[in-house]
């Protein structure tokens, strides 16, 4: 008997510590991983195993770190920020579904914290009567880091390159671009495109001589930083470029380590990270050595509300019975309490959100509204949906339910979908949660509402996200079921206007022009949820110069300055 | 206390798990709702009296979802293990009784799967099935049959041989007759017990595709998800939201395999004396 319990205590324990084991092993390989990534560039030169290790234990005070002359930093970044296909404009570095400045290269214009639009490259623009021919006159005294001039014929050839590959971002409206002369750039377009200097300011101009299919791998530029090192899957070594036309980066050696939320918070605790994005879940922990950083975005999260009775085509469910009255999206709009929401699934570390642009310059303020569970159920009452025995309202035989999609990964989306969940069955509708990858959520967001996280530096998004698209599905918005012909007229008109200052207001008035838009008085097809603050534990010493409004994505935005960036 | 006989103790432990996993299954069933309740008033709470195993950072109870957790594991090992039972009885009788071609055939399959790591089957098949409930079970039990089947094979092999089916055959009973009635009572035991031993082969391969993310989706209150997103907050301190879970998954499967050796111990005395 006794050796019986004996072999189960140690079945037990055995198996306790095989599951224990291979936990940890995921971690702590990582934490290997990161630390052998990391230590090199903390340790100067290295060896890359033993010493640096040794390094990082006894190092972890800043000043000894970085060897005195504080000009590096070390950045964390998502797993999911490493460009796949490298740091190549056309497939995605800058210009891709996460903007950001594309360091290496230098961009014809920059957005300024209030993202307006400054030169950089150019030295004026200006586009016809028509909107049809943008001509771009760009600096004469730039060079590459290879030490061959950049001229308007490699300005050209990038947007060239970018049409023609590019998978990731949409470049439609470019018909072609050419070089006048050694400065002067035309850009051809199909159709207007007021909005054309927010993509100018995105896409890193890559050396014609010096561009392959490997151009990815070994990015030449004439921006802030020299790519030096990728080692894939770890980290990414930029160093100063010397030879940069504007001001001299301030810190000449940034490191970019590529690791999950968990394993950064791991790597700050250790002193081994100098910035490390970080989770609100994490927000409540205390590094020694470090202070919580936290930028304003517009990485919003909502959830679309389909706008049409169902109807099928090739296989796909477009609409959604219950969400296709309008009165039931009005009232989940001002049924969910935001800041309730914030604060329990955010730790307060975020924003309302009205639209998908807040904050930013086209954005109408209109769209904002209080929270009124009261007028909720009123106008659900209103028309026509009773509630059942069960608590939940019905009108007609349909039942107030739907499903609320989440990608699978994403806890905060998990919990931003279980908390409007608990939200809505106050009002009597019943939401379903479910977990949903990538590869069926599309498909499947033309029927049900799935949780998405928008938030870009261009109001091309709301065009993306309202606009009808004739040629694709059942010819309506092409995440969602939606179609209204003002708010399409709008947005044309918005592309085809003259100025960016003109466009904005007509971006205003497609969201709400008194009578017709998307906000709670006119067709509300899409709920918007909060802003996600991004979140760092910056090491203490370290000035992060001003961010300007992150866009979605919790990655390079922050390096977009880093040039900037001091150490005390 | 007066001192149990060998075969009474292991009737108590038979009773002792059996009591066990059927209570997991029922409370588990009837917790659906409660596993999936989300209450941001009571985050994050250490284990205390009113939550004994805490709560998670959705608010979820973890005693309701660990129990949940065990009886979705339990059901689907269950209802794998038994698949995979039938499908190794079908293929060890016919290997043995059906000629020397099909014999090797089948061996070869054995062969063949027993050689590949059964969670890289398991992850291809269930990802192939578009993961979900469906395509856990069909993994599971589409790649555990072999070793019962094997053991199978064997068995009716020797039985062949036997002086008293050798007679029954020259009898002239039929093949059916023989397999039906002196065979499979033989074989029930060894059976019985191999089908119990393959519950905890089947529940720890269903958390680990779960755990890894290639099993039931995160929404459901699984062993494998409770797990994973537990680690995302393992290094913030909160050890209780891995521990009980995984404790407990290990008690479960413990329990099935002292469930299989009692039934063994009660169905073939002979083997005490090996």
């Amino acid at each position: 008997m006794k050796r019986k319990i004996l072999a189960i205590f140690c079945a037990v324990s055995l198996a306790a510590g095989l599951l224990s084991g291979c936990g940890q092993s995921g971690s702590t390989g990582e934490g290997n991983g990161k630390s052998e990534g990391s230590s090199p560039p903390e340790a100067g030169s290295g060896s890359e195993t033993g010493g640096a290790g040794s390094g990082t234990e006894d190092g972890s005070i800043p000043g000894e770190t970085t060897g005195g002359a504080k000009e590096e930093v070390v950045v964390t970044m998502p797993v999911t920020s490493e460009p796949e296909s490298g740091f190549d404009p056309a497939y995605g570095w800058g210009a891709g579904e996460h903007v950001h400045e594309p360091l290496i290269q230098s961009t014809l214009v920059v957005t300024n914290k209030e993202l307006q639009i400054e030169n950089d490259l150019a030295t004026e623009y200006g586009v016809s009567d028509d909107g049809m021919t943008w001509t771009v006159k760009i600096r004469d005294d730039v060079q590459f880091t290879d030490g061959e001039p950049l001229t308007a014929a490699d300005v050209a050839f990038t947007y060239n390159n970018c049409k023609e590959k590019s998978s990731v971002n949409d470049f439609t409206m470019l018909e072609s671009a050419a070089a006048l002369d050694d400065t002067t750039v035309e850009f051809k377009m199909t159709k207007p495109y007021a909005i054309w200097p927010y993509t100018m300011a995105i896409v890193g101009i890559v050396p014609e001589h010096a561009y392959d299919a490997n151009y990815g791998q070994h990015p030449i530029g004439s921006g802030r930083y020299i790519m030096k090192q990728w080692d894939r899957g770890q980290q990414v070594i930029f160093e100063a470029n010397p030879d940069y036309y504007g001001e001299a980066p301030k810190i000449k050696k940034v490191t970019v380590l590529f690791m999950e939320e968990d394993a950064a918070l791991a790597a700050a605790m250790a002193g081994q990270v100098d910035v490390a994005h970080t989770a609100a879940s994490y927000s409540d922990q205390a590094i020694d050595g470090y202070s919580l950083f936290r930028v304003d975005t517009v990485d919003n999260r909502g959830f679309n509300l389909p706008c049409i009775q169902p109807e099928e085509k090739d296989g796909i469910t477009y609409g959604n019975a219950f969400t296709s009255d309008v009165n039931v999206r009005r009232a989940i709009n001002i049924g969910i309490d935001r800041q309730e929401m914030i604060d329990n699934v955010l730790n307060g570390y975020g924003t309302a959100a009205y639209s998908v642009c807040d904050k930013m310059p086209w954005y109408n303020p209109a769209a904002e509204v209080a929270y009124d569970p009261e007028g909720a159920k009123k106008l659900l009452d209103e028309a026509g949906w009773t509630k059942g025995p069960d608590g939940i309202r019905e009108k007609d035989g349909v039942r107030a339910a739907f499903t609320l999609m989440f990608s699978s990964s994403d806890s905060v989306r998990q919990a931003l979908a279980e908390d409007t969940a608990n939200q809505l069955k106050e009002l009597g509708i019943e939401v379903t949660t479910e977990g949903v990858g990538w590869d069926v959520a599309y498909d499947r967001a033309q029927s049900e509402p799935l949780v998405w996280g928008w938030g870009a530096h261009s109001p091309m998004e709301l065009y993306n996200i309202y606009h009808t698209l004739a040629d694709s599905g059942i010819g309506q918005a092409g995440y969602s079921p939606y179609a209204n012909e003002t708010v399409d007229q709008y947005m044309d008109q918005a592309l085809e206007s003259s100025s960016l200052e003109e466009s904005y207001e007509l971006w205003q008035k497609a969201q709400w022009d008194g009578t017709a838009g998307i906000t709670q008085e006119g067709d509300i097809p899409w709920i918007w949820l909060c802003n996600v603050d991004h979140l760092y534990f910056v090491r203490d010493g370290l000035t992060v110069a001003g961010q300007k409004i992150h866009p979605h994505g919790h990655g390079w935005s922050i390096v977009n300055n880093v040039d900037q960036w001091s150490w005390e | 206390m007066r001192k149990l006989n060998r075969r009474q103790r292991v009737l108590l432990g038979l009773g002792f798990s059996a009591a066990f996993l059927i209570v997991v299954c029922i409370w588990g069933s009837l917790g659906t709702e409660a596993a999936r309740a989300t209450d941001f008033s009571r985050k994050n709470i250490p284990p205390c009296l009113q939550y004994p195993f805490g709560t998670d950072w959705l608010g979820r109870d973890m005693l309701v979802r660990t129990v949940k957790g065990l009886s979705i594991s339990i059901l689907i090992g269950i209802t794998a293990a038994a698949v995979s039972a039938v499908i190794a009885l079908l293929l060890g009788i016919a290997s043995a009784t059906m000629g020397k071609a099909v014999d090797s055939v089948i061996s070869f399959v054995i062969d063949l799967i027993m050689g590949v790591p059964h969670i890289l089957l398991l992850i291809l098949i269930s990802v192939a099935m578009g993961k979900g409930l469906k395509g856990v079970i069909v993994g599971v039990a589409v790649t555990h049959w072999p070793s019962l089947a094997r053991l199978i094979r064997a068995e009716v092999l020797q039985l062949k041989e036997m002086p008293y089916i050798k007679i029954a055959g020259k009898l002239g009973k039929s093949r059916w007759y023989i397999a039906v009635k002196h065979m499979l009572p033989h074989l029930l035991p060894q059976f019985i017990v191999g089908l119990v031993l393959l519950f905890p082969h089947a529940i720890l391969h269903e958390s680990s595709i779960t755990f890894l993310g290639f099993g039931l989706s995160t929404e459901q209150p699984a062993i494998g998800i409770v797990l994973s997103e537990a680690m995302k907050y393992l290094v913030t301190g909160k050890w209780w939201l891995a521990l009980f879970p995984g404790l407990f998954l290990v008690v479960t499967v413990v329990l099935f395999y002292v469930m299989g050796q009692s039934l063994r111990k009660l169905l073939d005395p002979g083997s005490v004396h090996q």
